[in-house]
């Protein structure tokens, strides 16, 4: 499948669900809908997360260091950009150490 | 129009976040391999940060056409119970739903919210607000991608598992939050080394969820969270 044709079908998949919101209000989500919905952006984001933390330019420790490193900083000030930040620079300065 | 523009002045604060995000986005997109026009259609159409960040990262992996619209399916049903919520609380036309669905995101629900303007031009000023930043950082982000001259040796596809770790963990708020992360990253980690990473993130997403779901069945407070 092409590129265009792939992200064509991802604004489909993306859409539905915004329309079937709308569509659909007034009626009511069942509880357990409801908290599996709560739970999908955790159990993605950190199913994205490990698989990819080693990487395969052999720099296993460093990607490890630098993203413990950043995770510290996340959870504290809870920002986006400043955690890219640090986890980026962390890791290009461990890098040059190693 | 003044509705309009106090919701477009509402997110402004939020563009400190959005443009870093959105330009990052569009470097790790490049160096996957995608062209400016491609980035940029993915923003226009599309139009959901994490989800949009995930395909640049499953692009560069090699992944399939099919798992990466399923993982976007799987990471924007959420948007669902946004828009539950929106056409509750506000009275609107069917043309105003139609464009309305493809511009809800977390920021604009969330700050429309906040406002307590469940009105039709605040929802369109926040909305548009962050379409304006996304787009312009999307673009920004791919200019400046091509005056890196080697993405690969910068090692840039590190910023993938990092900006999920910054999306992750601000949604951990319980221990079963935690938990259920826990579990879903260990076992997308053993998963990953027998099959493709789209197939890891749709089945650990899923199972994760119903283990979420399933392990907070006597919780509560949830209900009114969405």
């Amino acid at each position: 499948m092409s590129i265009t044709l792939t992200l064509i079908f991802m604004a489909l998949v993306t859409y539905g669900p915004r329309l079937a919101g709308f569509a659909l209000s007034g009626r009511s989500v069942s509880s357990f809908w409801r908290r599996f919905l709560h739970f999908v952006p955790i159990a993605v984001f950190a199913a994205l997360i490990t698989p990819a933390l080693p990487g395969n330019s052999g720099e296993v420790e460093v990607r490890l260091v630098a993203a413990l490193i950043a995770s510290l900083v996340i959870w504290y000030r809870r920002s986006l950009w400043l955690g890219i930040a640090v986890g980026m620079g962390a890791f290009w300065l461990l890098r040059g150490f190693f | 129009m003044k509705l309009f523009w106090q919701g477009f002045r509402a997110i402004i604060p939020l563009w400190a976040g959005v443009v870093p995000f959105g330009m990052a986005y569009a470097v790790l997109a490049r160096s996957s391999g995608l062209s400016l026009w491609e980035t940029q259609l993915m923003s226009v159409i599309v139009f959901a940060g994490s989800s949009q960040f995930s395909a640049a990262g499953l692009f560069g992996l090699g992944a399939s056409s099919l798992s990466i619209i399923l993982t976007t399916f799987v990471i924007n049903m959420r948007h669902f119970l946004y828009t539950l919520t929106l056409g509750q609380a506000m009275n609107l036309s069917w043309s105003q739903k139609l464009i309305a669905a493809h511009l809800t995101t977390d920021e604009a629900f969330g700050v429309t919210l906040a406002h307590k303007q469940l009105n039709f031009p605040f929802f369109m000023g926040t909305a548009l607000s962050l379409f304006l930043s996304w787009n312009v950082s999307t673009l920004a982000g791919s200019l400046l991608s091509e005056a890196v001259p080697d993405p690969e040796a910068l090692g840039i596809d590190f910023i993938f598992p990092i900006a999920f770790l910054a999306l992750l963990i601000p949604l951990l708020k319980t221990r079963k939050d935690l938990g259920v992360a826990l579990v879903s990253g260990v076992a997308a980690f053993t998963l990953s080394l027998y099959l493709s990473s789209g197939l890891t993130i749709l089945f650990t997403g899923v199972a994760g969820a119903l283990l979420g779901a399933w392990w907070t069945r006597d919780d509560v407070t949830l209900e009114e969270n969405p």
